[in-house]
């Protein structure tokens, strides 16, 4: 990652600031660890993400793994009851909220601020506070590995009151369950931050001409995407909190000897979990929505429609949380209502579909890498769809809730969905981000190794919860018909793993030793493509652009000329206004997010001295943060493309 | 019947279906809790409705996955074709067939919807018209087991009839079951018989469902609720009503009594089976048992010929002896207890911890002797509601000692399933 500063031509700052105390004094190391650790620059922290998801992309892989094997053979003892809980909680917990969201959150950081032609995001230092949080909720939900209790156990989730302090521990000092909590909670803190930061960012930083209807479908998404996150997320902080008061402080809310409700918590749990899928999927078609066109050559069919069917996707997933509740007695008026909103909601999702075809349709197809995911995500996003109208008519659902099948759908929807559309992002984007091109070859076998082991995995589980296998069990008995669909999906899961290793290791390599590439390798569409160097350099773009057109970018190539001309203008104007305004380097997003780390760590321990330690260093760091002053410094470039300024070096030229 | 009758055309194509699938998938679909080969008309209904959806989306899905394919393939890029110029005219969708597409698929919804909202309706509660005829029935989930409470059945100086984990029903006649939990939330299913309702602490939910014909059903707990919710297990056995109303006398009658055994009988001998301690999560199922169910339902009915007095003796005594009198109830006998299964006809069971081992004496014997090894966590083991269990636990750190409150050994065991399989 280094060389994507390395390649970018700037000279190196050297003069520090004189007259502020070391505290105060913003880093300025562009290469090196401390770079990393106070880095605001928007592409270094959605590398950052996309580092740490992948990670634990291949923990959670791992977990998945061992819950094949485990469930290869009827009466099975690989591996404890208890382990198992603890596997397929911290699965969930772990692909659900440690690799798809950040993975999501790596794109969204990394090509949004490209895409709408901005030098970073709105909040930079909130930016890379939202990472750090991230980080600081991934260890806590993960510590419980490493300690005698284990791992959380409880599911991802946590249905009351399996989760109170009298059913959660079998014995004294269990504190996985308030490790779950105290993570997802810290969890939500980043989600939420790093969300209201991208809306700022594409309401307020968009370049000249980028109208609304202009943006490109992934900025959209993103869009999307944080709104979500930012009203749904308060729903689950609130059974969160209500859940720790519970276990920490001896409330009822969900403690049914004193009077209190355990199904509340399901309402607010799904009211959050429902759009926490739409969260998942709206970033992946967005991804999708980009890489059709760019490959088929043509614009993105149906443009407006495939905006406002995520819109409205992301509004019916409001409506809709109590068709994960269909077995729990609501009614039959409410049952009813939900079963409606839910087949509702297939009409914006089959549209987005058609559309894709429809951008297909009548143009020239490159199969690239890319393009074979996305053309994947299709057909097993179709899939997932459809079993999930299925789920829709809730008599139906009566005898899939909680079964194999449900199991089965989630799957086709978060790998055949999500997790092929991200491969495919990281395919598509590998070569602007590092400068080298991945293998056709290999990209193409991990492909097809991919999306044969993902359907030999998930295909016969259909079967297994139509033929009665509930899930989340541990054992099953060999009397019941499971035994060959069970273990043709644990071989699938190991072709999956051998496909998701394939591609992987021809990352590693290409990141290495790959082809060198150099700009706009796939003649794309959009604005990230208008970088002047790949990897891009710090501050994006030497002029930002001004956009005349949807599909910006194929714009500029084809009014060359027009767009020269402005840009020599647009140049002029900048340095005019004293040349490009870059953020400061800064420590006080890092010491902030640890004083929520040891403070959370604490707290979940029930030690309340520990956890007010916490606080202090959290206050701390808000405080530095407040009064380390904006910051903020100037870069210059010059005529033959070269780049002057940095860091410290704005007084000594103005 | 009345209500699935009303779909009979659509029937016909769902038979179909239901034909062809096993024979695509080699018994896929035939297992004891398939959701294909229904025995009542909830299961019916919900399989209807399930039907609808697959055929609706089948042809959603040949049509767009048609397009998708012949677009895919129809405008790959030819290997010598230039590429399409930059300037090339570029269109941005058409509204008129995205408008028709959004129809199509309203429309195609409705079919869906339909027969959900009936379906809806008459799963929820038995139909007025039967609501005379049905017979009521609580069940309440605990970890790791199921309570199965007859209010109707009441009995002079104990209450309404309880049993443990195997739900006796009358065949061909609605049963309304109240859910209940006394801990976590489980769910009650049965797939052959109709789908799933939680049982929720703090909430009144029920079902109702109906076995055409005598039958014996596999079910299991469908919500996750701790350790060993995958061993969490029952079964419904389903009778005519002459035998299901014999069934209910010899359960309201107390514990069966063994005759003491003569004073010049000899000593208590040790039934001979095998005793070799299992693996954990070993099976404890029998193809002979899965073959015909309830002809070993019913021989279980009766006692044992060889029962050896002394040693059910024996077992009574130690029955008391072990506190196992605390938790399990043996109406007419010692056991008072109610955190646990009431045990006063368990002899006349066909499974042993909560339908996990089929009930031989054998695996009752393991599951007396190493409860942990057949279900990690249960409460036998480690207490519940402070009475305590195998494991001895240090009342100030709530932690294991190490030591052992109740030990069971194998002599001891043998004896305790003399005298369990004696209660008939």
């Amino acid at each position: 990652m280094e060389a994507a500063l390395k390649s970018a031509a700037y000279t190196a700052p050297d003069a520090k600031p004189a007259s502020r105390p070391w505290f105060f004094t913003r880093p300025a190391a562009k290469t090196g660890l401390v770079s990393w650790l106070t880095t605001v620059d928007h592409k270094k922290i959605g590398l950052l993400y996309a580092v740490t998801a992948l990670f634990f992309f291949l923990v959670g892989g791992v977990e998945a793994l061992m819950i094949r094997v485990q469930l290869a053979v009827p009466n099975n003892t690989f591996i404890s009851h208890q382990l198992y809980n603890e596997l397929f909680t911290m699965h969930a917990t772990t692909m659900i909220f440690l690799a798809v969201m950040p993975l999501s959150a790596a794109f969204f950081n990394y090509m949004m601020p490209l895409q709408i032609g901005a030098r970073d995001v709105a909040f930079p230092r909130l930016n890379g506070f939202a990472f750090w949080v991230f980080m600081a909720g991934a260890i806590i939900l993960n510590v419980g590995w490493f300690t005698k209790a284990g791992a959380p156990d409880v599911g991802w989730f946590g249905y009351a009151p399996l989760t109170s302090n009298q059913y959660s521990q079998q014995f004294a000092g269990d504190v996985s369950t308030d490790l779950w909590i105290m993570g997802l909670q810290i969890l939500g803190v980043s989600s939420v931050i790093g969300s209201l930061n991208f809306i700022v960012t594409i309401i307020n930083m968009r370049a000249p001409g980028l109208t609304m209807m202009r943006l490109p479908v992934f900025t959209w998404m993103t869009l999307f995407t944080a709104f979500l996150i930012i009203l749904s997320f308060p729903a689950i902080t609130v059974a969160l909190v209500e859940l720790m008061m519970d276990r920490s402080f001896g409330t009822g809310f969900f403690e049914v000897a004193k009077g209190g409700m355990p199904i509340l918590w399901q309402h607010l749990f799904w009211i959050f979990g429902h759009p926490e899928v739409y969260i998942l999927i709206l970033p992946a078609m967005g991804v999708v929505s980009e890489i059709l066109p760019t490959f088929s050559r043509k614009p993105l069919f149906g443009y407006p429609i495939v905006v406002f069917s995520g819109a409205v996707i992301g509004f019916l997933g409001f409506g809709v949380w109590s068709h994960h509740m269909f077995t729990t007695g609501m009614g039959t008026v409410a049952t009813a209502a939900f079963s409606l909103a839910t087949m509702a909601i297939a009409v914006p999702t089959g549209v987005k579909i058609f559309n894709w075809v429809g951008t297909l349709w009548g143009g020239q197809i490159h199969t690239r890498t890319p393009m074979m995911f996305a053309l994947g995500f299709i057909w097993m996003f179709m899939m997932g769809g459809f079993s999930g109208v299925m789920h829709s008519a809730a008599p139906a659902d009566a005898q899939q809730q909680d079964s194999y099948f449900v199991v089965a759908h989630f799957h086709y929807v978060l790998i055949g969905g999500s997790i092929f559309a991200l491969l495919a992002g990281i395919h598509y984007w590998f070569p602007l981000v590092f400068g080298r091109i991945v293998s056709e070859f290999w990209g193409k076998l991990s492909f097809w190794v991919i999306f044969v082991g993902f359907n030999v995995t998930f295909f016969p589980m259909h079967f297994l919860g139509l033929n009665g296998m509930p899930r989340r069990t541990a054992v099953y008995d060999g009397n019941m018909g499971w035994n060959s669909a069970n273990l043709i999906a644990t071989i699938g899961a190991f072709v999956l793993a051998i496909g998701i290793g394939i591609y992987f290791a021809v990352m590693v390599y290409t990141y290495f030793k790959g082809k060198k590439s150099a700009g706009d390798v796939w003649d794309a569409r959009t604005l990230e493509w208008a970088v002047p160097t790949t990897p891009p350099p710090e501050h994006n773009f030497h002029i930002t652009p001004t956009v005349h057109a949807r599909d910006a970018f194929w714009y500029e190539k084809t009014h060359a000329k027009e767009i020269a001309a402005e840009k020599a203008k647009v140049a002029a104007e900048t340095e005019s206004h004293g040349g490009i305004h870059m953020p400061s380097q800064s420590w006080f997003p890092l010491i902030t997010a640890l004083g929520l780390l040891i403070g959370g760590l604490f707290f979940a321990h029930h030690n309340f001295k520990g956890a007010i330690a916490g606080g202090v260093i959290l206050l701390i760091g808000v405080l530095g943060w407040a009064f380390e002053g904006p910051g903020g410094y100037h870069l210059h470039i010059n005529k033959d493309g070269s780049v002057t300024g940095g860091e410290g070096q704005d007084e000594a030229k103005h | 019947m009345r209500f699935s009758s009303a779909f009979s055309p659509r029937r016909a194509a769902s038979c179909l279906a239901l034909l062809a699938l096993p024979l695509l998938l080699g018994g896929w679909t035939s297992g004891p809790q398939s959701t294909f080969d229904v025995k009542g008309p909830v299961a019916h209904t919900q399989l209807h409705v399930f039907y609808v959806t697959v055929w609706v989306t089948m042809i959603i899905f040949v049509i767009v996955a048609g397009v998708l394919a012949y677009a895919t393939f129809k405008f790959k890029a030819k290997k010598n074709e230039p590429t399409r110029p930059a300037d090339a005219h570029e269109g941005h969708g058409n509204p008129f067939v995205e408008l028709g597409l959004i129809g199509a698929s309203i429309l195609a919804l409705v079919f869906i919807a339909v027969p959900t909202l009936r379906a809806i309706w008459y799963t929820y509660d038995v139909p007025e018209a039967q609501r005379a005829n049905a017979y009521e029935v609580n069940a309440r989930g605990l970890q790791w087991w199921f309570q199965f409470e007859y209010p109707s059945e009441q009995i002079e100086g104990s209450g309404q009839l309880v049993t443990g984990n195997e739900l006796v029903i009358p065949a061909g006649r609605p049963v309304r079951i109240n859910l209940r939990t006394s801990d976590v939330i489980h769910s009650f299913w049965v797939p052959k018989l109709g789908g799933k309702v939680d049982m929720i602490p703090n909430r009144g939910n029920h079902l109702w469902l109906q076995a055409d014909e005598p039958g014996y059903f596999w079910g299991q707990c469908a919500e996750f609720c701790g350790e060993s919710h995958a061993v969490m297990r029952f079964r419904v056995i389903a009778l005519a009503q002459d035998d299901f109303d014999a069934w209910v006398e010899n359960q309201k009658k107390p514990a069966r009594t063994v005759p003491a055994p003569a004073p010049d009988a000899p000593v208590a001998q040790f039934a001979s089976y095998d005793v070799t301690p299992k693996k954990r999560n070993a099976p404890g199922y029998s193809a002979a048992f899965d073959k015909d169910p309830m002809a070993a339902w019913t021989a279980l009915q009766f006692p044992e010929k060889d029962e050896n007095a002394a040693l059910v003796a024996k077992g009574r005594a130690l029955f008391k002896e072990k506190n196992c009198i605390t938790c399990h109830a043996v109406r007419g006998h010692e056991g008072l207890g109610v955190n646990a299964p009431d045990l006063t006809h368990f002899g006349s069971r066909t499974t042993v911890a909560a339908g996990l081992l089929e009930n031989t004496k054998e695996n009752l014997h393991r599951w007396i002797v190493h409860p942990n090894d057949v279900k990690p966590g249960n409460k036998m083991w480690v207490g519940v509601n402070g009475m305590a269990g195998y494991l001895d636990i240090d009342p100030a750190t709530k932690r294991p000692t190490g030591k052992r409150h109740i030990d069971v050994n194998d002599e001891e065991g043998r004896a305790l399933v003399e005298y369990l399989h004696s209660l008939k």
